[in-house]
């Protein structure tokens, strides 16, 4: 969390994926509740309906889920289906863009799949 | 909760049309940024709104009821606006507790504990004298004002012109707690736009005495578009929407697409990036008033 904001992207979208974040990191675990919109808002100066945009879009993706009078948690299962989402978006967020620029600097295919193993070896 | 509505403001210097047929609408329980060049007619649709002025055609209400002589609708308005530093009698000597004494007179809301806090936030002297104050001062104290008058609806002009950065920030944070706190109907005016664009639940955008623009922020950002390449694929790729400010380098052309929703994706190979307000706004407003 409380790492800055960019203009590359919506707030409210940065404010979720952030949250989404620190559960993948288990920073934030289930069961436990996440800053308030109004924590949020008042840390980032933001307009306290942005950062209720960005809370409610993990309520909608049962990420979260509201304690009447209390506030935001954190659902149970919930990393497994950010893994899951991430996963499926993995091909086109990250590694398009990769092959992408390998074939602009010439990186053959053989090339790539060697400095794969370099890396995670 | 109250909605304050201009319907239909012009406002002429003489032969001079500041505000030409303005339609606004500042709804309850929300932060508004109003944004435009100088001279484009912000203050004197702001004064228009607050009744210190007068409009030349059109009416301003509160719920419905016109607020101009409008005691009661007046006095949960507050327009905090830059303070003078002479009157027509020489310089304003006036000390910072005496001004502040009149608009704990003005606003029924008035919250003095509240005030004084702020003078200390601010650092600001209150035996000092209104002339004698730096530009940050004075801008401090519209801002002390604005906050402390509790009014359901504040109106702040420029109210961080002259303020360093540290102040400014703190402005930011006083407004959006005591925005949590409250609830209280805001609308700031500034040119520091990138710093204050999360702010703004909705943007007005005027330029040239007209509203461009009066948009939840996030919904205007979401269909505002920096298309960049090749020229011809530039140009294929944006072909049906309404473009502001190209530039071109070479073979190379950028230009700035609000659609009227969002899209999603241009055709062809070009790059695709997010336009923050402040761009925006430059974009809208750079290339025009061509016929003055």
């Amino acid at each position: 969390m409380l790492e800055n904001l960019g203009e590359d992207k919506s707030i409210y979208l940065q404010i979720s994926e952030m949250i989404e974040d620190e559960i993948l990191r288990d920073i934030l675990r289930e069961e436990e509740q996440v800053p308030s919109t109004t924590e949020l808002s008042k840390f980032y100066k933001i307009n306290p309906a942005t950062a209720a945009k960005g809370i409610n879009l993990l309520v909608d993706k049962d990420i979260l889920y509201k304690k009447r009078g209390i506030g935001m948690f954190v659902q149970a299962g919930a990393k497994e289906k950010i893994m899951e989402a991430r996963k499926k978006s993995f091909k086109e967020t990250y590694l398009k863009k990769l092959i992408t620029e390998a074939k602009l600097i010439g990186i053959t295919k053989n090339d790539l799949k060697r400095l794969i193993d370099e890396i995670t070896d | 909760m109250s909605t304050l509505s201009g319907k239909n403001i012009v406002k002429k210097y003489g032969k001079d049309t500041v505000l030409k047929n303005v339609d606004v609408e500042i709804e309850a329980g929300k932060i508004y940024g109003l944004i435009g060049r100088n001279g484009a007619g912000k203050t004197t649709l702001l004064s228009i709104l607050t009744a210190q002025n007068p409009a030349t055609e059109g009416t301003v209400t509160l719920d419905g009821k016109p607020v101009w002589e409008n005691e009661e609708a007046l006095s949960h308005i507050c327009y905090s606006r830059e303070i003078s530093q002479v009157t027509m009698f020489g310089p304003n000597t006036l000390k910072v507790k005496d001004y502040l004494g009149t608009a704990k007179a003005f606003y029924a809301n008035w919250d003095e504990e509240y005030a004084k806090e702020l003078i200390k936030l601010f650092n600001i002297n209150p035996k000092k004298r209104i002339n004698k104050l730096s530009k940050g001062m004075l801008s401090a104290v519209t801002i002390i004002v604005a906050m402390a008058s509790k009014a359901d609806i504040t109106i702040l002009d420029e109210p961080v012109a002259g303020l360093d950065v540290v102040a400014r920030e703190q402005f930011y944070k006083l407004v959006i707690d005591e925005y949590a706190a409250t609830g209280r109907t805001f609308v700031i005016s500034t040119h520091i736009i990138e710093e204050a664009a999360s702010l703004f639940e909705k943007v007005i955008i005027i330029d040239d005495g007209q509203i461009m623009i009066e948009e939840n922020t996030e919904e205007l950002l979401a269909r505002a578009y920096r298309v960049s390449g090749e020229e011809t694929n530039v140009d294929a790729a944006v072909r049906n929407f309404k473009t502001y400010h190209p530039e071109s380098i070479g073979r190379n052309k950028v230009v700035t697409v609000l659609a009227d929703e969002p899209v999603d994706g241009f055709d062809g190979d070009v790059q695709v990036e997010p336009v923050p307000l402040q761009n925006l706004f430059y974009a809208m407003c750079v290339d025009g008033r061509k016929e003055a």
